[in-house]
């Protein structure tokens, strides 16, 4: 559509974009009011309650509410970036929010060896069984790590003896938390997280394909410079969302694999917000480190953006 | 442009106006004993009002009580006598913390507080603010039976009193001559195999170490295989518990975690980094690398203790009564043992105010003198046999010498039932927690049981004198406590953990005391001692 603004006298340039953006609305006004139920939405429950977040800098007292509670500034913050657990408990969380990031290409591997397989039977039983994992639920999937790493009784451990070893004691050793949570939870993600690729690669223009194979291409080589490249936008997507929850992962899962003997490595910012916050009251303290930990959060994200756009092409915005 | 400005002004302006009108409702809603009220309310006798009236709770529900306590025999009983009805507002034990730390924060809170277990911060905190109603007036004008009890027990009392001189809660507490429940976490043996090894009751850690050895070392069950476990239980905190009377540490009883009086210098100390608790912790890891103690310790659910106790696989246990919980009669209480340097004092005792706020009336309750009465009952002998006990003749009789005995149907089950499902629909006190006064004549739990008040005997002789409640601190103190609390009293216990499994060598034993006092264990300890003072003086 041809603007019509350039017909019109406009005194200043500056307002010209706001005022073809006016113009915009007024003539496509149906399709804004079908995004109006999806802004309240967000307004109502992700932007409204973010005026809580001021408890951070005060002293939070149930009886004066939120907006009475006498301000502290930096307090709690000072609290905790004094805290003997601060180090470790920013050591912890990025170590296994990093080692899980590690193993990002994984499902983007088995989707593209997914996609090669020729035997229908065999890539849907395969599809289906790397799936159900995912259906366990968190509380589920623990009790089946402490029944299977059972120091006495434990599947795996009685396995090591037989061989010849000694019985490793998995769940209360801090050097082994990070490779049970990390490994575990891609147990039950990996098929899951195939999904996506697979949808992508379904996409692929078989005319592609077919033109390599006339030229002399080998399988490995259509894999690389054929599927690898036309999924690459879809990889760099949900590289930036997995980076968008970086710092608030599993939580649940590591309060349930916690102990005093691993806690050395299994302590991390939100169970530390968890324990302070909710079961201690200290409502100001944790949401001191809550916006901390979102704040990590935002600059990774916009970095990891940028890092995208520059080298890509491709990002969220 | 302007007019984008005015729009998004609005969009925020109007939901915080919106949030600070709701704020001033609130705080015009102060509570008052209206007119009405008091003209129902009877002062003394029953029914405690004449029309009909309903309080709202919210209830700590511990896994082995009805789901509906208004169907329970004893609550059914007790509105009818007081003509006033609960609304118990059940929350699973687990989500307890949680929800009622919400609905406080929130401003959404009951009338009343019942088996809540707050913690000490906390009922300073609401106390002052005012949400916890202070009870000292309604104590003295409503509760004769609490009034009663701190007159016998002048240091019921004491424990109750914040530093700010008030009453904000009641407790679950335990008569002082109720030795068998002050001290219900003992320590068990299996007598049999003390009879096979040819062995004496253990007398000194020493002997207590030969057992476990000669237990792990000999096929006692006779099964073919090593499957017996010396010591076994799902926390280290029962054997601390016990050994550290053996150490002369810990010698206030249990209700105080991490300070004692050093028996040298009359003053208060932080025992964890005294080179005693590193000879207890030596000893127990002594036990736990020589495989005397399940390597499973730290993360076995207590499900999982029961069942491997049920098999009759323990040597010895730290626990209330293996026969309740494992269902074994094998097992005799042991005496408090000998430390090396000659300490013999039975430590692991608590004060007799064991939950200081098991109940709260806030300041949303209509009725707090009815709501005062209807408590108080529970504090007295009447009270505490219905509450235990339920109902002559429906749950139990009494015998020709005036004991109390559950019925045969409860105790003996017909349908199959345990005594604890068979008691489900009558009463609600199992699980603890409850505002009452525990006594021995009413209370027939595990505790009462002929084999606890056995090994009550055996460890009666050393149990030590005096038990420090919990210190009473402000509200600041509290504050600056709870940070301090969280770096020094996380970081010992998990040392504990670490040298006990091995985690940790001794070696490294002065950089954690260093590190003890580097996380501010001076300051730590000059609140603690204004904490005591205030105790003393009080």
């Amino acid at each position: 559509m041809k603007s019509n603004g350039e017909q019109l006298n406009i005194p200043y340039s500056k307002n010209r974009k706001f005022y073809r953006a006016k113009k915009n609305l007024f003539l496509n006004w149906q399709l804004y009011v079908f995004l109006l139920p999806a802004l309240t939405y967000f307004f109502i429950i992700h932007y409204i309650p973010m005026y809580g977040v001021q408890i951070a800098f005060k002293d939070f007292i149930a009886t004066k509410g939120i907006l009475g509670s006498p301000w502290t500034g930096f307090d709690h913050f000072e609290r905790f970036f004094n805290s003997y657990y601060f180090w470790r408990l920013l050591k912890n969380t990025l170590a296994i929010n990093f080692y899980q990031l590690l193993l990002f290409p994984l499902p983007i591997i088995f989707a593209l060896m997914l996609n090669e397989l020729r035997n229908g039977a065999f890539k849907k039983w395969s599809q289906t069984l790397t799936y159900a994992p995912h259906f366990i639920s968190v509380v589920v999937l623990v009790g089946m790590l402490v029944a299977f790493l059972d120091p006495l009784t434990g599947l795996v451990n009685n396995a090591i003896v037989a061989l010849g070893g000694e019985s490793v004691p998995f769940l209360t050793s801090p050097e082994w938390f990070r490779h049970i949570y990390v490994w575990s939870g891609e147990w039950q993600a990996l098929g899951w997280g195939t999904i996506i690729y697979l949808a992508a690669l379904a996409g692929v223009n078989p005319e592609l394909h077919e033109a390599a194979k006339v030229d002399g291409a080998t399988r490995m080589q259509r894999i690389l410079r054929i599927n690898l490249p036309s999924i690459l936008p879809t990889v760099v997507i949900l590289f930036i969302l997995d980076i968008g929850k970086f710092m608030s992962i599993g939580f649940e899962k590591v309060l349930l694999m916690q102990n005093s003997l691993n806690s050395e490595t299994s302590d991390i910012i939100q169970t530390f917000v968890y324990e302070t916050g909710l079961l201690e009251g200290q409502y100001s303290f944790a949401a001191a480190i809550g916006l901390f930990d979102s704040i990590i959060n935002i600059i990774l994200l916009v970095i990891v953006n940028q890092i995208a756009r520059k080298t890509s092409e491709n990002s969220l915005w | 442009m302007l007019k984008v400005k005015k729009l998004l002004l609005l969009l925020f302006a109007v939901p915080l106006l919106l949030l600070v009108a709701c704020n001033n409702e609130d705080e015009t809603s102060a509570p008052e004993m209206d007119k009405e009220a008091m003209e129902n309310f009877n002062e003394t006798g029953y029914p405690i009002v004449d029309e009909p009236i309903t309080i709202n709770f919210m209830t700590r529900k511990p896994p082995t009580t009805a789901d509906d306590y208004n169907d329970v025999l004893v609550w059914k009983t007790y509105e009818e006598k007081t003509n006033i009805k609960i609304d118990w507002g059940l929350v699973p034990s687990e989500g307890f913390e949680e929800k009622s730390n919400l609905s406080l924060a929130g401003g959404d809170y009951p009338e009343a507080f019942y088996t809540a277990k707050f913690s000490d911060v906390d009922i300073m905190k609401y106390g002052e603010q005012g949400v916890f109603l202070e009870l000292n007036e309604l104590i003295d004008k409503y509760m004769p039976n609490v009034k009663q009890l701190f007159s016998e027990h002048p240091e019921i009392k004491k424990a109750l009193t914040n530093a700010d001189g008030k009453i904000y809660s009641l407790p679950t507490v335990y008569s002082p001559d109720f030795t068998s429940m002050t001290s219900n976490i003992k320590p068990w043996i299996r007598q049999d195999w003390l009879d096979q090894l040819n062995m004496e009751m253990p007398q000194t850690t020493e002997e207590f170490y030969q057992y476990l050895k000669a237990v792990k070392e000999t096929d006692l069950n006779g099964n073919g295989k090593a499957d017996e476990i010396p010591y076994g239980n799902n926390s280290v905190a029962g054997l601390i518990g016990w050994l550290k009377g053996a150490y002369g540490i810990g010698n206030k009883g249990r209700k105080q975690g991490f300070v004692d009086l050093d028996p040298k210098t009359n003053k208060l100390r932080f025992y964890w980094t005294t080179d005693r608790w590193k000879e207890m912790l030596e000893y127990i890891n002594k036990l736990y690398s020589e495989g005397l103690i399940n390597k499973t310790i730290f993360t076995m659910e207590t499900n999982e203790y029961h069942e491997t106790g049920s098999q009759g696989l323990y040597g010895s246990t730290v626990t209330t009564s293996p026969e309740t919980r494992f269902g074994r009669d094998e097992y005799v209480g042991m005496p408090q043992l000998e430390g090396p340097h000659g300490d013999k004092d039975w430590v692991y005792v608590t004060a007799p105010v064991v939950h200081k706020a098991a109940f709260v009336i806030t300041d949303k309750n209509k009725n707090p003198a009815a709501t005062a009465r209807w408590i108080d009952y529970f504090y007295g002998d009447e009270g505490a046999k219905l509450f235990f006990m339920g109902v002559e003749g429906e749950t139990y009789e009494e015998t020709d010498n005036g004991e109390l005995e559950y019925v045969d149907m409860l105790t003996d089950n017909p349908d199959g039932l345990t005594f604890e499902q068979a008691l489900r629909p009558y009463i609600t006190w199992l699980g603890g927690g409850y505002p009452a006064l525990v006594q021995s004549d009413y209370f027939k739990g595990a505790e009462n049981s002929p084999a606890s008040i056995e090994a009550t005997k055996k460890i009666e002789p050393d149990i030590i004198e005096e038990t420090w409640p919990s210190f009473p601190f402000t509200v600041e103190e509290n504050q600056r406590l709870a940070a301090l609390k969280a770096d020094i009293e996380k970081y010992v216990i998990e040392m504990q953990d670490k040298f006990i499994a091995g985690e940790e060598p001794f070696s490294e034993w002065d950089k954690y005391v260093e590190t003890v006092e580097k996380m501010g264990l001076e300051e730590y300890m000059e609140i603690q001692q204004a904490g005591y003072e205030r105790f003393k003086e009080s």
